[in-house]
């Protein structure tokens, strides 16, 4: 009880000791918060997108089948199909048919798709991503999506659907058509697919599965699950680099700031330390009260910062991160990562920044109330 | 009785700036009464005072607080002494810039963990002894000099501590706060207070509340009246 209401009486002057100097804290609470917001903006973005790289990886087929014509990937014959299906371990093969389009209107690039199974859209229908209709401009529900080849060619489908999933970096600029509209709409001839995709049964036989392919189908390129996984994760890597990058310079910025701190105190700090222990606090009563200080300090001021992360990662698409995501600007313009937090990151950072700043509080403050108070005699 | 016997203070020790501020001081001060420290600037007045309020140790000597022995006792317990037995009216005052006059006479005892309504119902009693009740939510920028110091003394009280120190007290005061200042100084010892000061100011020392006088010069004591 005694030990309680000694340390409100501390808490109570530390509230007081930390009005009285309201700028000079404020601006302390801001450089803390800033360096918090962006360790934690880049943080949470660049989870989010190994978040994102992970589920782009998911759907990955085992093995993909390419045709290679004078080594540029062409149309894929359907006659792979059943000599692929004639190999000891594979299953599940079929062929995939997919391309990118250029939108004149929008200026972007969509991902058009015939869906593997699952959400066919019925012929004349569609079914898009999320930034689809927002490059298009088409605000109303049910608005046809006209799309041309060539001048004068205008195909109209209907918005069967709009696509949205955790992951949308993948799917945004995803339109899915049906086979028939696909072939009609790119000119794609029946018998023959953009490539063909399998599963395999036992993963460690996948390179003896490829050596058996190459012999049987020596025009044809094999890409593994891992290739992808490693372009993928390339990918991702260089953005979250970019993202290291930024978070170590923030680290730096706090290293010099919480430096400063722990080079000393202030004059009319270590007086006031000397006539609080003149008076008969115990060295331990001050350094409890300058961690008050502290504490209230860089706890309210990391809350303010990891708050402010979240809301410019998660609500506002961290607009600060543009140039990282340039390549999406046009199809993502308010482009929404999935919420994703790693616990174990944020805790991370909080022993990372408060625990340093306490430590760089209370050192000079220790020294300082450790010295025989008689120079407040004086 | 505070008991000082063959006390030295010898300022930076060994270096080049070295300065015996004290030497070979052996002096009985009395609990009951009011006790001056004169003599001339650089006399070691106020280090005689900060040995004897446990502000810092003699380098050489012994002191002893009611035949306690407090010179070779750790920071802590010279901490919680200086919490429970001695007040303190520094020559500066001293009082925490920002804080309300009543936060600041709070302060002292913020660790010792009582009630806040009791030890601010203390702390309005002394500032109503002292006139300064109606200022006790202002900041301490605000008060007079004769309030400032009135503040602090109120500081020093507010623990009840039995020994009240005041470093040249009067050095900036005119007449007549010189006056009420020694009329506080008589109320205190009426209470039974122990009270110590450094002065050279000749009306403190032909004030009837004193009864003894310390003459020092050159770190010495020369002579002990009363
Ligand atoms: N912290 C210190 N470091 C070095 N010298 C000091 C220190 N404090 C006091 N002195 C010196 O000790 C001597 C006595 O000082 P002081 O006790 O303040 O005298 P008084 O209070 O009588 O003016 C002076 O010469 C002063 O310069
Ligand atoms: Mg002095």
């Amino acid at each position: 009880m005694k030990a309680l209401r000694r340390q409100r009486a501390l808490a109570d002057y530390t509230l007081a000791a930390l009005a009285r100097r309201k700028v000079k804290n404020l601006a302390l609470v801001g450089v803390f918060s800033l360096v918090v917001f962006l360790l934690a903006s880049a943080m949470f973005f660049a989870s989010a997108l190994r978040h994102e790289a992970s589920a782009a990886l998911e759907g990955v087929p085992d093995l993909i089948v390419q045709h290679l014509s004078l080594g540029r990937q062409g149309m894929i014959s359907e006659d792979r199909i059943a000599e692929l299906e004639s190999i000891r371990g594979v299953s599940k093969v079929r062929g995939r048919l997919w391309g990118y389009y250029y939108d004149r209107v929008s200026g972007a690039n969509y991902t058009v798709m015939v869906p593997d199974g699952g959400q066919m859209p019925a012929p004349g229908q569609v079914i898009v991503g999320e930034g689809i209709p927002r490059a298009r401009g088409l605000d109303w529900e049910g608005a046809p999506l006209f799309l041309s080849r060539k001048q004068g060619d205008l195909n109209r489908f209907d918005i069967a659907q709009i696509y949205s999933s955790d992951s949308a970096l993948l799917t945004a600029d995803l339109l899915l058509m049906n086979e028939a509209d696909f072939r009609a709409f790119f000119s794609v001839p029946e018998g023959v697919y953009t490539d063909i995709a399998a599963r395999v049964r036992n993963a460690n036989e996948l390179a003896t599965i490829i050596d058996k392919a190459t012999s049987l189908m020596p025009d044809e390129r094999f890409v593994s699950r891992d290739d992808i996984a490693r372009t993928y994760m390339k990918l991702f890597d260089w953005r979250e680099g970019l993202m290291v990058a930024l978070g170590a310079m923030a680290m730096l910025a706090f290293a010099i700031f919480a430096a400063d701190k722990a080079s000393g105190l202030s004059a009319e700090e270590a007086r006031e330390i000397g006539i609080l222990k003149a008076i008969g606090w115990d060295t331990r009563d001050v350094i409890a009260m300058k961690l008050w200080e502290g504490g209230l300090v860089s706890v309210g001021a990391f809350l303010l910062g990891a708050v402010a992360a979240y809301a410019h990662v998660f609500w506002f698409g961290a607009p600060l991160f543009a140039p990282v995501l340039k390549g999406w600007a046009v199809i993502y313009p308010d482009f929404a990562l999935a919420p994703v937090i790693d616990g174990s990151q944020l805790v991370t950072l909080f022993l990372l920044t408060v625990l340093p700043y306490a430590a760089a509080t209370v050192v000079p403050v220790w020294r300082a109330a450790s010295a025989d108070p008689d120079a407040v005699m004086r | 009785m505070i008991s000082l016997s063959d006390v030295s203070k010898t300022y930076n020790e060994g270096r080049p700036n070295e300065v015996a501020a004290l030497r070979s001081v052996t002096l009985d001060i009395a609990r009951e009464g009011v006790t001056v420290f004169m003599g001339p600037s650089g006399s070691g007045k106020t280090t005689l005072l900060s040995l004897v309020g446990c502000m810092a140790r003699p380098t050489t000597g012994r002191i002893t607080l009611d035949g306690e022995p407090v010179s070779g006792l750790p920071e802590r317990f010279l901490t919680e002494l200086r919490r429970v037995k001695f007040g303190f009216v520094f020559q500066r005052f001293n009082l925490i810039r920002g804080l309300s006059v009543l936060d600041n006479v709070m302060l002292p005892a913020a660790p010792l963990g009582e009630e806040p309504k009791t030890v601010q119902a203390r702390a309005m009693m002394r500032l109503e002894a002292l006139g300064l009740a109606e200022k006790a939510l202002m900041p301490v920028e605000v008060l007079s000099g004769g309030e400032t110091q009135r503040a602090a003394i109120a500081r020093a009280l507010v623990n009840d501590a039995p020994v009240l120190i005041a470093d040249e007290p009067t050095a900036n005061l005119d007449t007549a706060l010189t006056h009420r200042f020694l009329d506080i100084v008589a109320g205190l010892r009426d209470e039974g207070k122990t009270v110590i000061l450094t002065s050279h100011d000749p009306r403190i020392i032909a004030a009837s509340a004193v009864t003894a006088v310390v003459e020092m010069r050159d770190g010495k004591v020369v002579e002990v009246r009363g």
